[in-house]
């Protein structure tokens, strides 16, 4: 009896606050509002099969979506991996100065929430506001389009890149200390610097951690909402469905379609967990190639 | 502090005057009511607590739950999860969607003798079917507000039909290439559908049992055409409204106008306070000259919910703010709105003009005519998507350069494609 009690609070508050809300999604997934032919009949709730998903799969704009997400996603990631990466390799190198306040200085943007962060982005984008533009207006040089045609791409992925490459970076630091300290002796024995020393012994020793914070940023990317729907009002740029999880807002809150909200939501969150396993599959099968 | 009614009954009981009185009190155990209200407009506060002090039985609790768009949004999610306010706000372009999603009470029973305070068009936009879903409490007749001064500095006479409203914005652009006449994006879904409307277009119309959509008429796309030409020969702007950038350009004096409706004065005097006393208003331009006729743009109206235990209280306050004397002077002074009855639009006529024009004595007069001539105006079930799908649309063709009226087909087969689907019968053509 006693291993079940242990894990009861466990177990229940992840049926109630998972399974339960899951299982909701997808049976909601599966019904409609409909009314019958009159006027202004009212709505009532009826079983209509796979309607919903044919109907998100088909939908060119939920398509465009995903689109939008891999050229944001093809800047954000490797941008912000690659920072992550840069940091934590030079707050562990022996020379490094002032090492507790830069690892402060880079991790507190992380601390900001997304939608404040990008209202504070926002105003340095708008032209009349932007220090940006202000600059390059008095140099002679226009204003900088952040926030139209494919600069916007660039302004969206700037704000998720500068909130999260303090949180990547702790993650790679911390695995970079656990790095045990003989190694990087042998290697200083055998002639090896820093730079040899960072490239050929912490980088592949970090890998895991790399595909880790890999994964992590690839579903934050498929979750792309605030920074889009916060800057939306400033301009036309940004439609009602650019991204999927906005098309996703719109159904459910916007033109009372909550079933079909969860059809696509349904779809989402398949299609996470089947890329995260594929990615994390590819990874592994290479890494077990090396060892071998 | 109110006393308990048995305090009060036991402090009293010797005068057999005042028992029956005692009597009445306790034959309501509940005690006071409470009713839950959402509403938007600044002031809202001051009517909520002039009310609570003449009706200790009927307590209302304010929330401001956002604006028009958002607050229906919220509105109906609260009423899905079966806890809606007892009385909110709803502009009048949402309501159908709102019945239909089983969200308002019908309280035709409770409000019934106050029709006589509205006029027919005015209370039609509340009843369907000759059920009555709220109160009507303000309306936005279209107009024209500008600013006065500029426009005499840079000698554009004020246009009074757009074919001078074109000519005004080139003549604006030609004397100050560093201001624009006004700015018209795609989220302004309720402008392009009033002066549609105004044009003789009907976006959504009732056919005997039927329902016809009508945004892609050919009224409509002249509409479209027109706003196209403007746009493209840079005489307007297309960039939202009431950013930081929109509000700076108010405040420099180098947004020239906004066409929208007679409510605007309090939004602008609430980017740009300091610009009052530079802005007027006029009648909004017409598409034939010596016409009169405009349609409304925005306006809501209170209505009870499903959800609420209270309803015939709750209808008591709706009636009371808004066909009332003591309400319609709360609505005009303290929230600024234009009423919707008949009685607050007499009222109007001998109040001050709004703070952002205190030099325009003729103010409610102009409103007054204008409003006597507004065109009613059908929403349909499904204007939250119309909307969503006119915005992506549009904002896609002013981006790409592809014709405006695409945009309005667009829409069209959308909102015919989405009503089908939800299974409303609607006629093709």
């Amino acid at each position: 009896m006693a291993p079940y009690l242990f894990t009861a609070p466990a177990v229940i508050l992840y049926v109630a606050f998972m399974l339960v809300p899951v299982g909701y999604a997808v049976w909601l997934s599966l019904r409609a509002y409909r009314i019958e032919g009159a006027l202004l009949g009212r709505k009532t709730e009826v079983f209509v099969g796979l309607d919903n998903y044919v109907a998100v799969l088909t939908n060119p704009e939920f398509a465009a979506g995903f689109g939008r997400l891999a050229v944001y996603g093809v800047i954000a990631v490797p941008l912000t991996l690659g920072l992550a990466l840069l940091f934590a390799l030079v707050l562990d190198t022996p020379a490094a100065r002032l090492k507790r306040f830069g690892r402060t200085a880079i991790f507190i943007p992380y601390a900001v929430p997304g939608v404040v962060a990008a209202l504070l982005w926002g105003f340095m984008y708008l032209p009349s506001t932007s220090p940006f533009s202000y600059v390059t207006r008095a140099l002679g040089l226009g204003t900088i389009p952040f926030l139209d045609g494919p600069g916007l791409f660039g302004s969206l992925a700037n704000i998720a890149i500068w909130g999260g490459v303090g949180f990547n970076m702790i993650i790679i630091y911390t695995s970079l200390r656990s790095i045990p300290g003989e190694i990087y002796e042998s290697a200083r024995l055998d002639g090896a610097g820093e730079v040899q020393i960072a490239l050929r012994i912490k980088v592949p020793l970090v890998v895991p951690a790399l595909v880790l914070t890999g994964v992590f940023s690839l579903i934050g990317t498929l979750q792309l909402y605030s920074e889009p729907a916060t800057l939306q009002p400033m301009t036309s740029a940004i439609s009602n469905t650019w991204v999927p999880l906005m098309t996703i807002y719109r159904d459910a809150f916007g033109t009372d379609d909550l079933p079909q909200a969860a059809a696509a939501s349904t779809v989402l969150a398949v299609g996470t967990v089947l890329v995260s396993v594929v990615i994390l599959r590819i990874v592994n099968r290479k890494r077990m190639g090396v060892e071998r | 502090m109110r006393m308990r009614p048995l305090v009060a009954c036991a402090a009293t009981v010797a005068s057999l005057a005042v028992l029956s009185g005692c009597g009445a009190a306790s034959a309501d155990p509940e005690g006071p009511v409470t009713l839950e209200y959402w509403a938007w407009p600044a002031g809202s506060k001051t009517v909520v607590d002039e009310w609570n002090a003449a009706n200790p039985d009927i307590q209302v609790k304010l929330s401001d739950a956002g604006g028009g768009d958002e607050s229906s949004q919220k509105l109906l999610t609260a009423s899905r999860a079966g806890n809606a306010p007892d009385l909110a706000l709803v502009e009048y372009t949402t309501l159908p969607s709102l019945i239909v999603a089983d969200v308002p009470l019908e309280i035709t029973d409770y409000v019934g003798d106050v029709q006589d305070a509205f006029t027919e068009g005015t209370w039609a936009q509340t009843t369907f079917d000759g059920a009555v879903f709220g109160v009507p409490q303000d309306v936005g007749p279209m107009a024209l507000v500008f600013r006065e001064d500029r426009f005499e500095e840079l000698g554009v006479p004020v246009p009074t039909t757009w074919e001078e409203f074109r000519e005004a914005a080139a003549a604006v652009k030609e004397a100050d290439p560093d201001s624009v006449i006004t700015s018209l994006p795609p989220t302004e879904f309720g402008f392009f559908a009033g002066v549609a409307t105004q044009a003789g277009g009907q976006w959504w119309s009732v056919n005997g049992e039927e329902w016809s959509v009508g945004i892609a008429d050919e009224a409509s796309l002249e509409v479209a055409d027109y706003f196209e030409e403007l746009a493209t020969e840079g005489l307007i702007q297309t960039e939202p409204l009431l950013t930081p950038e929109y509000n700076a350009m108010v405040n420099a004096g180098t947004m020239l106008s906004w066409p929208s409706a007679v409510w605007a004065p309090g939004v602008i005097e609430s980017v740009a306070p300091d610009t009052a006393g530079s802005w007027a208003m006029a009648p909004l331009p017409q598409w034939t000259p010596g016409d009169t006729a405009v349609a409304y743009q925005g306006g809501s109206a209170l209505v009870v919910t499903k959800d609420s235990e209270h309803p015939e209280e709750a209808a008591k306050f709706a009636t009371w703010l808004n066909a009332s004397e003591e309400g319609n002077t709360l609505l005009l002074d303290e929230q600024s709105l234009y009423p919707a009855s008949s009685l607050g639009q007499e009222m109007a006529e001998s109040n001050d003009p709004p703070t952002l024009m205190p030099q325009q004595d003729d103010f409610y007069a102009v409103s007054a005519d204008i409003s006597a001539q507004t065109v009613p105006v059908t929403w349909g079930p499904n204007v939250n998507l119309a909307k969503s799908v006119f915005e992506d649309e549009l904002g896609k063709a002013i981006r790409n350069g592809t014709p405006w009226r695409d945009a309005f087909v667009a829409t069209q087969d959308a909102v015919v494609a989405d009503m089908k689907e939800t299974g409303f019968a609607v006629s093709d053509g």
